[in-house]
C-alpha cells in the first residue's frame, strides 16, 4: 500500500514539475503562464461538456495504454502501439468492406475482432523476431510504425479510397451508419462498455492470475523464471499479442466510432501518448485509467485552445513533451527530490 | 633498505561504511615487509573490503593507510599503485579473447597504440619466465587453465615493481594441486622481497603458507598479525567463528566450515538407499556445444533416494552444464535422462519439476531470485507454473502461504511484499530453500548453495540438505569447496572437461580426489 501511494505521489510530482517547466516556457514565449494553464484546465475539464470531450479521447488511449503496460511489465519495450493501432483500423476497414450488408449484430463484433487480430498481427512479427532470434523489439516495433503509416497512406489512396474525397487528405469510404458504434462526438455506451470490459479483464489478468505474477517476474528477471520451468516465449509472445490486440482495438474504435472512416495519417500521436500514459501510471491498470483521463483532457484541450481561447494548440505538445522528459529522468531525478524511495528499484 | 624497519603496509583506524552498513570498523594493523601474511575470516568479515582499501579501490570514511612508512591518499588506485601496492582480484579480470602477450601489454600499462604481436611476445616473455609462468604467449586467455590465468594475473600485477601484493581468495578457484603451485609461486615472490598478503578462508591453507595471520570478524580485527608459530588450528578456528557460535556447532561441523585439517568425511552411512530404485539416472549424456559452458561428454550418473552425491571439480569443467542438462536448459546431443522412474529426456523443465525436480541454482541473484520482485512472487513462482497460466489466484492467500513457509524456514524479513533484493545473502538463500525444498521434492540440485554465506547460514543450508536427504530426497550437491563436499556427501563424483573422472566414497582422500580434478589419466575409483 505504501509502495503504491509512493508511486502515485511520484507520478503527481513529475506532472507538477512538467507543468512548472511549461509555465516557464509559456512565460518566455510571451504568454501569461497562468492564463495559459488555466485555459488548458478549462478546456480539458472545467467548461461544460469538457468531461465528455475528454473521455472521448481518454477511452481509446486507455485501451492502448493498458496493452502497452502489459508488454512493458513482461519486459518487452513494444513501442509499436501506433503501428498496431493503424493496422487494427485498416483490418477493420477491410472487414467492413467484406461484410457489407450483413446484420449489424454480427458485423460489429466481426469488425472489432478483425481490428484486434490486425493489431495482434502487427505485434506478432516483432515478438517472434525478438523471442526466436533476439532482434531488439524497440527497433522492429518502431520500424513497424513507419510501415503501418505508409500502409495506411496506400490503402486510403488505393484499395479503400473514397472517390468522393476532397483530395486534401486521402481517406477510406465511410462506414455504413448501421455499423457505427458512436456518433462523431465519440462517446457512446458501447465504447464505454468496451473500455470497461478491457479494464476489468486486464486488471484481473495482471493482478489475479498466475500469468500476471509470472509475466512480471519474467519482465524483471527472465532467467529466474526460466529456471523455474517457464517458457519465456510463451509469456513474452502472449504479452506482445495482447498489447497489439488492444492497440488494434483502439484503432477499430476510432474507425467505427467518432471517425467513421480511416484517413491517411489520422491521430499520429495516439500510440506515443499511450506509452506516456502507461509510464506515468507506472504500468498499473488503475493508474492507467487515471492517467488516460488526464491525457484525454489535454487532447481535448488542444482542440479547444485555438478556437475558444485563441491560444496555440502547441501548448499541449509542450506539456506532453515536458511530462515525457520528466518520466525519462524519473528514477534518478524525482526519486532524489522526493527522497522517499530508499534504494532505487 | 632504510625502510626495512617500517611496515610494508599499515592501516590506522580504518573504517568503511556502505550506506548504513559498516563493512570495516577501526581496523588497525601493520604488516612486516618480506613476509607472507594471511588475512582470514568468514564471508562478510570484511576481508575483501580490507584488500580494496589497501589497493585504493574503496575510500574509507575514516583512517589512514601507510605504505613503507609513507601515508598514501586513500581511495585512489593510482596512488596505491605508485606506492607499490597491487591487488589480484577474486574473479579474474583478464579479457578472455586477448592473447597472453596482449593481456600483459594492455592490462599492465593500460596504454593503447600500434603494436606488433611479435614485439609484444618478445617484450613479455622474459618477465613471465622470471615468474615461472610457462605459457605460449600467443595463446588466448580463454584457452588457458585457471592456474595459468592466475599466474598471468600475478605476473601482470608485478610489472610495476610491486612491493606489496594482495591476493584476494586466490585458492577459491583452484584444485588442491593448483593450490600447491600457487603457494610455491608465493614463496618465490617472498624470496624476491615482495610482501604478500593472502586473503584466505581455510585454516589449513593459512598454516601451510603464512608467516603471520590476522583474523577479521564482522568488520573488526579480532587478532593479529600473530606469528604463525604461536597459533594452533583450534584457536584460529574459534577466533574465526567467534566463541559464542563455536559453542553451538559440533566440532566436526566447525572443522568443515573453517577448513581446519584435511577433510575426510565420515560417510553418512545411509545404507538403505543402495537397494531403492534410483531417482536420477543419466546414461551416456552428451550436450551440444553452446556458449554457456563446456559441453558434457558421455556422463553416466545415478543417484538413489536418501543419498547426497557431491560433484567436485575445478570450476568450469561442466558442472553448470550438468545442472542445465538435468533441468532441460541445455540441448542433449546424446543419451537419456530418467527422473523418478520416468524417461524425461525430451521433456521440458516444467514437466520435470512436476515429478519432483528442485533446483537451488548457481547464481542466487540471477537464476534463483528476481531481486526487484516481491518475496511472495519469488516464492510462488514454482507453484504458479504448475497450473494453467490463466488460473485465478488470490494474492492475499498466496502471501499468507508464503508467510507461513518463510517463517518455517526462519527467514528474517518485514513483509512478503518487500523486494527480494533487500535480503541478506543468507536470508535470500533461505527463501530459495523455502521454495525448492518441499515434501514433494524427489531430486534436489544444490549448486554452490553456500557460496558467499556466513558460517551460520552455511550450517543452516547443510542442515536443510541433510534433513531433505533423511526424508528420502536425493541430493546432487555441486561445490568447489572440498571441505563442504566431503562433510556432507555420501559419494563424490569428480568432473573434468565435461566427463566423470572418478568416483569416491567416504572416507575421502583429498589427494586422490584432487588428482582426479586435474589429471585426466587418474581414473581412480575408491
Amino acid at each position: 500500500m505504501k509502495d503504491s501511494l509512493f508511486t502515485v505521489a511520484r507520478s503527481l510530482v513529475f506532472v507538477v514539475f512538467a507543468l512548472v517547466l511549461c509555465a516557464l516556457v509559456f512565460q518566455f514565449a510571451g504568454y501569461n503562464a497562468l492564463t495559459m494553464l488555466w485555459a488548458v484546465a478549462d478546456g480539458a475539464f472545467l467548461r461544460s461538456g469538457a468531461i465528455e470531450q475528454s473521455l472521448r479521447w481518454a477511452l481509446p488511449l486507455f485501451i492502448t495504454a493498458v496493452g502497452v503496460g502489459i508488454s512493458f511489465r513482461a519486459g518487452f519495450f513494444n513501442i509499436g502501439a501506433q503501428g498496431q493501432f493503424y493496422v487494427g483500423a485498416i483490418c477493420a476497414a477491410f472487414a467492413a468492406e467484406a461484410f457489407k450488408g450483413g446484420p449489424a449484430f454480427l458485423v460489429i463484433p466481426a469488425l472489432i475482432l478483425s481490428g484486434m487480430l490486425g493489431g495482434a498481427l502487427w505485434a506478432l512479427w516483432p515478438g517472434l523476431l525478438r523471442l526466436r532470434s533476439g532482434t531488439d523489439e524497440v527497433i522492429t516495433t518502431l520500424m513497424g510504425n513507419f510501415m503501418a503509416g505508409l500502409l495506411l497512406v496506400y490503402v486510403t489512396s488505393g484499395p479503400l479510397k473514397d472517390p468522393s474525397g476532397s483530395g486534401q487528405q486521402a481517406s477510406s469510404r465511410p462506414l455504413d451508419a448501421a455499423y457505427r458504434i458512436s456518433d462523431s462526438l465519440g462517446l457512446s455506451p458501447t465504447i464505454i462498455a468496451i473500455a470497461a470490459a478491457v479494464g476489468i479483464l486486464m486488471w484481473l489478468l495482471v493482478n489475479r492470475t498466475a500469468f500476471g505474477v509470472l509475466a512480471s517476474l519474467a519482465g524483471r528477471n527472465g532467467t529466474m523464471v526460466e529456471w523455474q520451468g517457464a517458457r519465456l516465449w510463451k509469456l513474452g509472445l502472449s504479452s506482445f499479442l495482447i498489447s497489439g490486440a488492444l492497440a488494434g482495438l483502439a484503432g477499430t474504435i476510432e474507425f467505427m466510432g467518432p471517425n467513421g472512416r480511416i484517413a491517411s495519417g489520422f491521430l499520429p500521436a495516439h500510440g506515443f501518448t499511450a506509452i506516456l500514459i502507461a509510464l506515468v501510471a507506472n504500468l498499473s491498470v488503475l493508474g492507467t485509467a487515471a492517467a488516460a483521463v488526464f491525457f484525454g483532457g489535454l487532447a481535448s484541450a488542444a482542440l479547444y485552445l485555438p478556437i475558444m481561447a485563441g491560444l496555440p494548440a502547441a501548448a499541449i505538445d509542450i506539456i506532453n513533451a515536458a511530462i515525457a522528459l520528466f518520466i525519462t529522468a524519473r528514477s534518478k531525478f524525482v526519486d532524489r527530490v522526493l527522497r522517499l524511495g530508499g534504494r532505487p528499484q | 633498505m632504510s625502510n626495512a624497519s617500517k611496515p610494508a603496509l599499515e592501516c590506522r583506524d580504518v573504517t568503511v561504511k556502505f550506506g548504513d552498513v559498516t563493512a570495516l570498523s577501526d581496523i588497525a594493523v601493520s604488516f612486516v615487509p618480506g613476509q607472507i601474511h594471511a588475512v582470514v575470516g568468514q564471508n562478510g568479515a570484511g576481508k575483501t573490503t580490507f584488500a580494496r582499501v589497501a589497493a585504493g579501490l574503496v575510500q574509507p570514511s575514516a583512517g589512514a593507510v601507510y605504505v613503507m612508512g609513507e601515508e598514501i591518499r586513500t581511495g585512489h588506485v593510482d596512488q596505491s599503485r605508485a606506492a607499490g601496492v597491487e591487488l589480484v582480484h577474486q574473479s579474474f579480470a583478464l579479457p578472455p579473447s586477448f592473447t597472453v602477450a596482449e593481456a600483459m601489454e594492455f592490462g599492465a600499462t593500460g596504454k593503447g597504440g600500434i603494436y606488433s604481436r611479435k614485439g609484444l611476445v618478445e617484450k613479455w616473455r622474459a618477465h613471465l619466465a622470471s615468474l615461472d609462468v610457462q605459457v605460449d604467449l600467443n595463446r588466448r586467455i580463454r584457452d588457458l587453465p585457471i592456474e595459468t590465468q592466475q599466474g598471468i594475473e600475478i605476473a601482470r600485477a608485478l610489472v610495476m615493481d610491486a612491493r606489496v601484493l594482495i591476493l584476494d581468495e586466490p585458492t577459491a578457484v583452484l584444485s588442491p594441486s593448483g593450490i600447491d603451485m600457487l603457494f610455491a609461486r608465493v614463496r618465490r615472490l617472498k624470496e624476491r622481497g615482495v610482501t604478500v598478503i593472502l586473503i584466505l578462508h581455510k585454516i589449513r591453507e593459512v598454516l601451510g603458507i603464512a608467516d603471520t595471520v590476522t583474523v577479521l570478524r564482522g568488520g573488526r580485527k579480532v587478532e593479529g598479525p600473530l606469528p604463525i608459530a604461536e597459533v594452533s588450528a583450534e584457536r584460529l578456528a574459534n577466533l574465526i567463528v567467534g566463541d559464542a557460535i563455536a559453542r553451538t556447532l559440533d566440532r566436526h561441523e566447525r572443522d568443515a566450515l573453517v577448513g581446519t585439517t584435511s577433510p575426510v568425511g565420515e560417510g553418512a552411512g545411509h545404507l538403505e538407499h543402495k537397494t531403492a530404485p534410483s531417482v536420477l539416472t543419466m546414461k551416456a549424456v552428451s550436450t551440444r556445444p553452446d556458449n554457456e559452458g563446456i559441453a558434457l561428454d558421455g556422463i553416466d550418473l545415478e543417484i538413489r533416494p536418501g543419498e547426497i552425491v557431491g560433484i567436485a571439480g575445478v570450476e568450469g569443467n561442466g558442472q553448470k552444464t550438468l545442472v542445465r542438462a538435468i533441468s532441460a536448459l541445455a540441448d542433449l546431443a546424446n543419451g537419456s535422462i530418467r527422473l523418478a522412474g520416468e524417461d524425461v529426456t525430451g521433456k521440458p523443465l516444467a514437466a520435470r519439476r512436476a515429478i519432483g525436480l528442485r533446483i537451488i541454482p548457481f547464481e542466487r541473484n540471477v537464476e534463483g531470485l528476481s531481486l526487484t520482485s516481491s518475496l511472495w512472487q519469488n516464492w510462488s513462482a514454482r507453484e504458479l507454473l504448475q497450473g494453467s497460466l490463466l488460473k485465478l489466484i488470490r494474492p492475499a492467500a498466496v502471501r499468507e502461504a508464503c508467510d507461513r513457509s518463510l517463517k518455517e524456514w526462519s527467514v528474517s524479513y518485514h513483509n512478503s511484499a518487500q523486494k527480494a533484493g533487500s535480503l541478506s545473502g543468507g536470508n535470500a538463500q533461505k527463501v530459495i530453500l523455502a521454495r525448492e525444498v518441499d515434501s514433494q521434492a524427489r531430486l534436489i540440485i544444490a549448486a554452490q548453495p553456500t557460496r558467499g554465506l556466513d558460517i551460520g547460514a552455511t550450517a543452516f543450508v547443510w542442515q536443510a540438505l541433510r534433513q531433505a536427504r533423511d526424508h528420502g530426497a536425493a541430493i546432487l550437491l555441486i561445490s568447489s569447496d572440498l571441505d563442504e563436499l566431503f562433510d556432507i556427501s555420501d559419494r563424490v563424483v569428480v568432473m573434468l572437461s565435461g566427463r566423470v573422472n572418478g568416483e569416491f566414497r567416504a572416507p575421502f582422500d583429498i589427494a586422490s580426489v584432487g588428482a582426479a580434478m586435474t589429471d585426466a589419466a587418474a581414473r581412480t575409483s575408491a
